[in-house]
């Protein structure tokens, strides 16, 4: 019980809170905690008298969600608990999928400057055969940090060279990182070359930039060359013609990619490099998803025509010389509004908490509310060919939720339970034991 | 420089922070060529060409009579006034409240439907300068940022654009004892000696932990400088205090001699001038206000007990990610604590940094700042104050305390700033909803009652949106559809 009462600041809230845990009337389940502090449950769950958001339908007012097996059972006014099952009285609360972070290393590294706990970059420009879930630490102290402010699930993935490797879409919550995985790989994961990248000498070098933009762009696109040859080799070896193939790990790990059935992250901030991937979207049939892409403004109604989705941020990015002063806060309103997908990306570890607040920056310089709360919810599982699955509170789709004391955008809000697969999450994290140890520190 | 440990966002803004290090600056280069002759000139010359044209607005006029109405003005001193005017005369906010008459001739600012709330202080900053970090020595007390302020930077103007007015300019973290601070007010576009927040206190950049004792890099490739620990960091400070208790004394034997001179006697012959130890005796005196970069509970119980047997009191303990284990010995000593609301993991030192520090501090009594210690963090530290209210139940008074007021107490600049309160300064950020909504941003920033960012006039990606609208259609009016803009 103390664990989940210890998130609650405020005295409203810890009155609400006070009613809402008698009626979970189990504590026994709640003492049935791992060491690690992940709940262990197998019973249903009704929380009731709560405003439901489910993201892809109308707000409902005093309703339930009943959670069963994992999965939300039912939602609405009419839905009805059974016996046995926990009820947890949700009044002044609300109920929002869990968060999704489009872009993270989560589990990949545990102290910037600590170098034995950093697994996020290979040496070398293309390692399409490494992937993300092989690295993921799932006992790293900032994934419960993360999940305990709503962000349930979370693309991780590596960085750095062209073909960085492959990207895994991870609920964060598990004993391994298999079990945590939804998804992997999730996608491929690549950076567009650029010229112009920041660097005080950055002008000086511009020429031979170019030159080495104009390399890059040659080798990446030999490297798809090679990629769809090995592809197509392989996909006439298995219709039965004559022949063999050396096997390769890292062209065997993108023949899902020249097949168009595993999409490419391109990492890319400029319009020119937009227009880059385009290109090579086109000539190896590549499904790509952008990601960064603070000028995606500029190509809006060709991405919306073209379908090709934007994963934007952070928003905690500063200026560049001749930007517009928001032109990073304003660029998902303008997407949104020509009819892009947009979700958005902390490609952050210990600050993907603050996922919900990037989505606020953008709010406040033109991203609808209902868009900003999407692009944190419906939309990444979508780019990531989940959303039946997650993103969304409906029937049918697993009870990966929060319920919160207001809109998770809004700072001054957050969850107050945290469900994961229908499993009750207890905020048992690095920062809430802290806060538990020292808030009773006696007075020296 | 490879040292980002302190952002991780930063690594993509390429921005600069504690132990960042700028490794020349155009200024210097400049002022290089005129010692060293024309081969540098043209060096320098080259470099100075290829820089971007600098970014500039308009400088508001000077503000005689203004009067912002109909707005909810968050006074952080005295409550919320849901409805009402403030009057600003030659700077000055002249008349606050709900029954306030707007005085004939007043340039009127309708606020309808928007909140104002005093001007935003970053307590901890190192934007608007030219450089950072003298890294070279452990105690450099002597250097001051007052010489390297550059007025001209545009992240000024992209600060105001977050509602920021003052902003605390420190040296970096390399060093047990850094350099002088300067306070700043964002007058972007005035001259530079403009920007200097005249009479705040002086005050001085101390650092303990992880970056004096260059765990992350090296002042000297390939070689060391003491200290390499915490020990040795405690003694640096005790060893240069000492020096310069044994100097104020010299200077103090000096001037009595002088005074008991009788005619006739040869003058005494003064101490030999130290402008080292000339900071640390102005400390001792109370007449310099430290600020403290700390992170582990362990030293900031040894700064503290270092600066009580000196005699002196520590203004500000700066990010100070631990104090939440010492906050009862912090509120003890008097000492502020300006932290950031959660950034953490960036190093060892970040590990047990919590996002409830702000909250546990304030409950034992600590007066607490939100800082930015980054020109893209600066931007959204209402953001950032916001945070304190989930992670610990801070109020929202008190909130709004941690990036107006308490900064401003720290900085020892209250009576002129920090609220919303007739005879303070006119510093004032008008938002379009409550400063903490998830909608709201920046409409209009005002410093001594002067319009120094307008979203009206304001460089955004609307107004860019629409010249490049206008252009396409100048050059194809009988286009029709959007294409690439």
């Amino acid at each position: 019980m103390k664990t989940l009462a210890r998130r609650h600041g405020g005295t409203v809230a810890r009155a609400i809170l006070g009613a809402a845990l008698i009626v979970v009337a189990a504590p026994a389940m709640l003492a049935a905690q791992s060491a690690t502090g992940l709940a262990v449950t197998a019973r249903g769950w009704a929380i009731r008298n709560v405003t439901i958001v489910p993201v892809t339908g109308p707000r409902i007012e005093h309703g339930t969600v009943v959670i069963r097996n994992g999965k939300i059972e039912a939602v609405g006014a009419a839905a009805a608990p059974q016996a046995g099952d926990s009820v947890l009285d949700g009044t002044g609360l609300f109920v929002y999928p869990g968060m999704i972070d489009a872009g993270t290393r989560l589990g990949l590294s545990e102290i910037s400057s600590v170098p034995g706990g950093e697994d996020q970059q290979e040496l070398g420009e293309f390692n399409p055969q490494d992937a993300a879930l092989i690295a993921v630490n799932p006992h790293s102290e900032p994934i419960p940090v993360t999940r305990s402010n709503g962000v349930t699930t979370a693309i991780t993935a590596p960085r750095g060279g062209l073909v960085s490797g492959q990207a895994a879409l991870l609920d964060l919550l598990g004993w391994t990182p298999q079990e945590m995985a939804v998804r992997a790989p999730a996608a491929m994961v690549m950076t567009y070359p650029r010229t112009g990248g920041g660097g005080r000498f950055a002008r000086r070098a511009q020429r031979s930039q170019g030159d080495q933009m104009n390399r890059q762009v040659l080798a990446l696109k030999a490297f798809l060359g090679d990629a769809k040859a090995y592809a197509d080799i392989k996909g006439r070896l298995a219709a039965g013609a004559a022949g063999s193939q050396k096997t390769s790990l890292g062209m065997d790990a993108m023949v899902p990619v020249m097949r168009g059935e595993e999409p490419v992250i391109f990492d890319v901030e400029t319009a020119e490099q937009i227009r880059g991937v385009l290109t090579l979207a086109d000539s190896f049939g590549l499904k790509v998803i952008l990601r960064g892409a603070h000028e995606a403004w500029r190509l809006a109604d060709t991405l919306a025509a073209r379908h090709v989705p934007v994963i934007v941020g952070p928003t905690t990015q500063g200026v560049g010389p001749d930007e517009p002063y928001d032109e990073i806060y304003a660029n998902p309103g303008v997407l949104a509004k020509a009819g892009v997908t947009v979700a958005f990306q902390t490609d952050d570890v210990h600050g993907s908490r603050d996922l919900p607040y990037n989505a606020a920056l953008a709010e406040a310089y033109g991203l609808p509310a209902d868009d900003a709360l999407k692009a944190v919810t419906i939309n990444p599982a979508q780019i990531f060919g989940v959303a039946d699955r997650l993103g969304s509170i409906e029937p049918g789709k697993e009870a990966t939720l929060i319920v919160t004391d207001g809109d998770p955008l809004d700072a001054r809000y957050g969850p107050k339970y945290i469900f994961i697969r229908g499993e009750l999450v207890p905020f048992n994290d690095r920062h809430t034991r802290l806060y538990e140890e020292f808030r009773v520190r006696p007075k020296p | 420089m490879t040292y980002r440990h302190e952002t991780s966002g930063g690594q993509r803004s390429g921005q600069l922070r504690d132990g960042g290090l700028r490794v020349v600056t155009r200024r210097q280069i400049t002022a290089r060529v005129v010692v060293v002759g024309l081969i540098s000139a043209f060096a320098a010359g080259s470099i100075v060409a290829q820089a971007p044209a600098p970014f500039t607005m308009p400088v508001p006029p000077a503000a005689h009579l203004v009067a912002i109405t109909n707005a909810t003005i968050l006074t952080v001193s005295h409550g919320t006034i849901p409805h009402g005017t403030i009057v600003i005369r030659e700077g000055k906010i002249a008349a606050v409240g709900p029954d306030v008459a707007v005085p004939a001739g007043a340039q009127v600012i309708d606020a309808a439907g928007k909140y104002v709330m005093p001007g935003i202080i970053d307590e901890h900053s190192h934007s608007a300068a030219e450089a950072v970090n003298e890294i070279t020595n452990s105690v450099t007390a002597e250097v001051r940022m007052t010489d390297v302020v550059k007025e001209d930077m545009p992240t000024i103007y992209w600060q105001l654009a977050g509602g920021v007015t003052t902003l605390n300019l420190l040296h970096g973290s390399a060093n047990a004892i850094g350099g002088q601070n300067a306070v700043l007010k964002l007058r972007w576009g005035l001259p530079v000696d403009s920007l200097l927040f005249e009479g705040a206190p002086p005050g001085i950049k101390f650092a303990l932990g992880e970056n004096p004792k260059e765990s992350n890099f090296q002042a000297f490739a390939g070689s060391r400088r003491y200290p390499q620990t915490r020990m040795g960091v405690e003694q640096v400070i005790r060893e240069i205090f000492t020096r310069a208790v044994a100097y104020r004394t010299e200077w103090q034997q000096y001037e009595a001699a002088r005074r008991a001179l009788r005619r006739g006697q040869a003058e005494p012959i003064p101490p030999r001038r130290d402008l080292q130890l000339d900071a640390l005796v102005e400390i001792m005196d109370g007449r310099r206000l430290v600020h403290s970069h700390c992170y582990r509970a362990d030293e900031i119980l040894m700064l503290l007990r270092v600066a009580r047997d000196f005699g002196f009191r520590v203004a500000s303990l700066e990010h100070v990610l631990e104090g939440y284990k010492v906050a009862d010995e912090i509120a003890a000593a008097g000492t502020g604590a300006s932290v950031f609301a959660d950034f953490w993991g960036y190093k060892l030192e970040a590990y047990d940094a919590i996002p409830y520090n702000a909250a546990l501090l304030t409950q034992r009594g600590v007066a607490v700042a939100i800082n930015s210690d980054d020109d893209e963090r600066a931007r959204r530290l209402y953001q950032d104050a916001a945070k304190t209210m989930h992670f610990g139940g801070v109020s929202e008074t008190d909130a709004l305390k941690m990036i107006t007021l308490n900064p401003a107490r720290m900085l020892g600049i209250e009576n002129r700033v920090g609220s919303i309160d007739v005879g303070k300064d006119a510093d004032l950020a008008i938002f379009n909803g409550h400063p903490f909504a998830p909608a709201s941003r920046v409409e209009m920033t005002l410093v001594d009652g002067r319009v120094f960012f307008d979203r009206n006039t304001a460089p955004t990606l609307e107004n860019l949106m629409q010249q490049l609208q206008e252009q396409r259609q100048r050059r194809r009016p009988a286009a029709t559809g959007r294409g690439d803009q």
